[in-house]
């Protein structure tokens, strides 16, 4: 390859790509630009050099490492782009030109952050994810898309912040930005550093971001943000505090909260969002435990969460467009309409589900198998009650109440052809990467000879992946997890979809936090003219005092009170003080 | 490419033309909006008495499944993980904990949909003939007690 062309970063082209998408007006040229920049990229990632400074640049004396692949990220940034080109497909029905340049945009800063040789290159691009990501909110152009962007752009420049901050701590104790990991949390700059990670990682009360802004984005806009800010998190905490063990219980702690929201939640892009949350914190958890095994099970169920999320989001992006809505409580029955959107949907919730010979089930089974050996037995049923429960909310919730349950008598065509195009290929990888190994390179093993620890994986793979213990187990799980939804629906025992909003975290600032400073101003408008009225008061009769006694008509010039003997010795004290501070000095 | 036979008829001409056709009727929906392809991969489930099929066939699988246990015994690293029956079961409780749990969660966390005052419709972009495009005058039920 041209020496040029090897040092150029990948996510950089669409970068330029997305800029050059903004000024294209004809709608044609700039959907061949939303596809083939990301496949150009891929190109280039893929020929590319592993394990050496690609690109690097000089700042004020530091090295800049612009461009690095290894095996960590390169997995990541591969997701990255083979779902950059599935989101450019799936947006090819729609003539947007600000849209099509911020998925690109963002998408490439978050393969160029995830390719980032040093935390300042990382910085960099972290800040351009976040400002590039907040338009395809915006773009939804609702009252409550505006409010919640702000919130979201609030949120992210915050991790920013936090970042910088935390790598000015980090140069001046360690002397340079390299990307070893960190092992002391205690470490202020360190700290600063997990904290903006977390925040990006939607770590539990700094998650509400996430269910906040997304499902308020467009159509398309959902579909681009369920990939990348949340993984790109994954990766930088993997990269820079593998084994750190808060993130144990920080993981297995998100796995579980969502799963209660999720079930009362109506909006079906919600619970998606929840869904992240849920599955981001397997991550969170294998980074936590950090054996070379976990590790691959992190990076290999960040890659197949892309797709099967991806997925799922696209399929209830495809029922709004149709529809208007993803409202539970307005939904159900568009099978009939939407057969091929429906099939879609189901794969998509088996794979995340971990049904055996779809993906969740080789990638996610790796950081629980960990988790076991482990012995984290608390830590283990928490991820084994989180298998279930995404089971309740991605597995059955979405697809029953979107096309099956109550007939809502809606009928609409089906999704157009570029969506279906784009469920397709997402659902065909969500089940090639869950397929046993036929021949060898084949499914699942694929995905295996690119995770960071190939040995370990091929390992897992053959002792363990597709064990009769390990199926079995699986289907027991899920199987009773099924009849136990039959069960409670034939006897009335599910809530009910109902409209209205679900309270989280958020509450705290969006009401309580917002009521306090509307409370504050309240009482400021009152207070303030009545602290400014006894101010003046006082101090014009302070003034009307020292009128009536230094001034021309004053009491001092009258004589008044003070008359002539008075004057005389205070003159006579003054100079006595002035002799003694003389006599002092000398 | 047409074939022309010696017959003079173009067959292969004929065969495209029937596929096409077929694969437009496949996507074609009737007038009540039905698709054609939802028949043939979903039809089974509009099967009289099927919610009760479903039931009991579940309920057996999962029997089977809990049994199996007897007969082949495991090696997992974690003790509890061993007993017989463990991950159908605990599967099972904690699907059930979840959804029960959304009853009292409702009640507690659930209030009106304006509640931040920023309650909108659809956003940008969707088909201009989406029936609920306008969330005022959509439908709204319950879903409780659906089959």
């Amino acid at each position: 390859m041209p020496t040029m062309l090897a040092s150029l970063n990948p996510g950089w082209v669409l970068i330029i790509a997305g800029i050059a998408s903004l000024f294209i007006r004809v709608r044609v040229v700039r959907q061949v630009v939303t596809i083939a920049a990301p496949l150009m990229a891929l190109l280039l990632l893929v020929f590319a050099t592993q394990n050496t400074d690609l690109a690097t640049a000089d700042m004020m004396g530091l090295k800049l490492v612009l461009y690095k692949v290894d095996s960590l990220n390169f997995i990541f940034s591969l997701a990255f782009l083979i779902a950059a080109v599935l989101n450019g497909i799936y947006a090819l029905h729609s003539d947007d030109r600000i849209q099509d340049g911020a998925a690109l945009f963002y998408a490439g800063a978050a393969v160029a952050a995830t390719l980032a040789g040093d935390l300042m290159t990382l910085f960099v691009f972290w800040e351009l994810t976040a400002i590039s990501s907040v338009f395809l909110i915006l773009r939804a152009q609702t009252r409550e898309a505006y409010f919640a962007a702000m919130r979201y752009l609030g949120v992210q420049v915050l991790s920013g912040v936090l970042l910088l901050a935390g790598i000015a701590y980090v140069l001046k104790s360690r002397g340079n930005l390299s990307l070893e990991a960190f092992t002391d949390l205690s470490d202020p700059g360190v700290l600063f550093i997990f904290i903006a990670f977390g925040i990006k990682a939607a770590f539990p009360l700094l998650h509400n971001w996430l269910q906040d802004a997304y499902p308020k984005a467009t159509v398309v806009g959902s579909v681009v943000l369920s990939v990348y800010t949340t993984k790109l998190a994954v990766y930088a905490l993997a990269r820079m505090f593998p084994g750190q063990e808060h993130l144990i219980w920080i993981g297995a702690t998100m796995t579980v909260f969502p799963v209660f929201f999720a079930v009362i939640e109506n909006d079906l892009r919600r619970v998606l969002s929840y869904s992240i949350n849920n599955q981001v914190g397997f991550m969170v958890c294998g980074v936590g435990v950090g054996t070379p095994l976990a590790l691959n099970g992190v990076a290999a169920h960040a890659f197949a969460d892309i797709f099967f999320k991806g997925l799922l989001m696209m399929s209830m992006g495809a029922v709004l467009y149709r529809t208007g809505t993803v409202k539970a409580s307005q939904l159900g029955g568009l099978h009939r309409s939407m057969p091929w959107t429906t099939v879609f949907c189901i794969i998509g919730a088996m794979s995340i589900s971990a049904f055996p010979l779809f993906s969740a089930f080789v990638t996610k089974s790796m950081i629980i198998s960990e988790v076991a050996t482990a012995g984290y037995a608390v830590i283990f049923l928490m991820l084994m009650f989180a298998s279930a429960g995404v089971l309740e909310h991605s597995g059955i919730k979405i697809p029953y109440y979107a096309f099956f349950g109550h007939d809502s008598g809606i009928r609409v065509k089906e999704a157009p052809f570029n969506m279906l195009l784009a469920m397709g290929i997402a659902a065909g990888l969500s089940i090639f990467l869950g397929l046993p190994a036929l021949v060898p390179g084949f499914g699942h093993e694929w995905l295996y000879n690119l995770l960071p620890y190939r040995e370990e994986a091929m390992g897992y793979s053959h002792h363990h992946l597709f064990s009769f213990s390990h199926i079995l187990t699986q289907f027991q799980l899920l199987v009773l997890a099924i009849f136990a939804f039959v069960l409670l629906k034939r006897i009335h025992a599910y809530p009910p979809e109902k409209r209205g909003v679900i309270l989280d975290s958020d509450w705290t600032y969006r009401k309580l936090g917002y009521g306090l400073v509307v409370w504050a101003g309240t009482v400021w408008g009152k207070a303030g003219p009545a602290m400014s009225a006894a101010f003046f008061r006082v101090t014009g009769r302070a003034y009307n005092w020292i009128e009536a006694a230094f001034s021309p008509r004053g009491e001092l010039a009258r004589g008044g009170v003070l008359n002539g003997a008075m004057a005389i010795w205070t003159a006579a004290l003054l100079g006595i003080v002035l002799l003694l501070s003389f006599m002092a000095v000398s | 490419m047409s074939d022309p036979t010696d017959n003079g008829r173009d067959d292969t001409g004929r065969f495209v033309k029937r596929a096409a056709e077929s694969v437009h009727k496949l996507n074609t929906p009737s007038e009540e909006g039905i698709h054609p392809l939802s028949q043939i991969l979903f039809g089974w489930t509009h099967t009289k008495g099927i919610g009760n099929i479903i039931f009991w066939v579940l309920l057996a699988l999962s029997a089977i499944m809990l049994s199996i246990d007897f007969f082949f015994p495991r090696q997992d690293y974690l003790k509890f993980a061993n007993y017989a029956g463990f991950y159908g079961i605990w599967g099972f409780v904690c699907f059930s904990f979840a959804v029960i749990m959304g009853w009292p969660l409702g009640h507690l966390l659930r209030r009106d949909e304006n509640y931040y005052g920023d309650a909108s419709g659809p956003p940008y972009g969707v088909d201009p003939d989406a029936p609920m495009a306008d969330e005022a005058t959509a439908p709204h039920h319950s879903s409780e007690g659906d089959a």
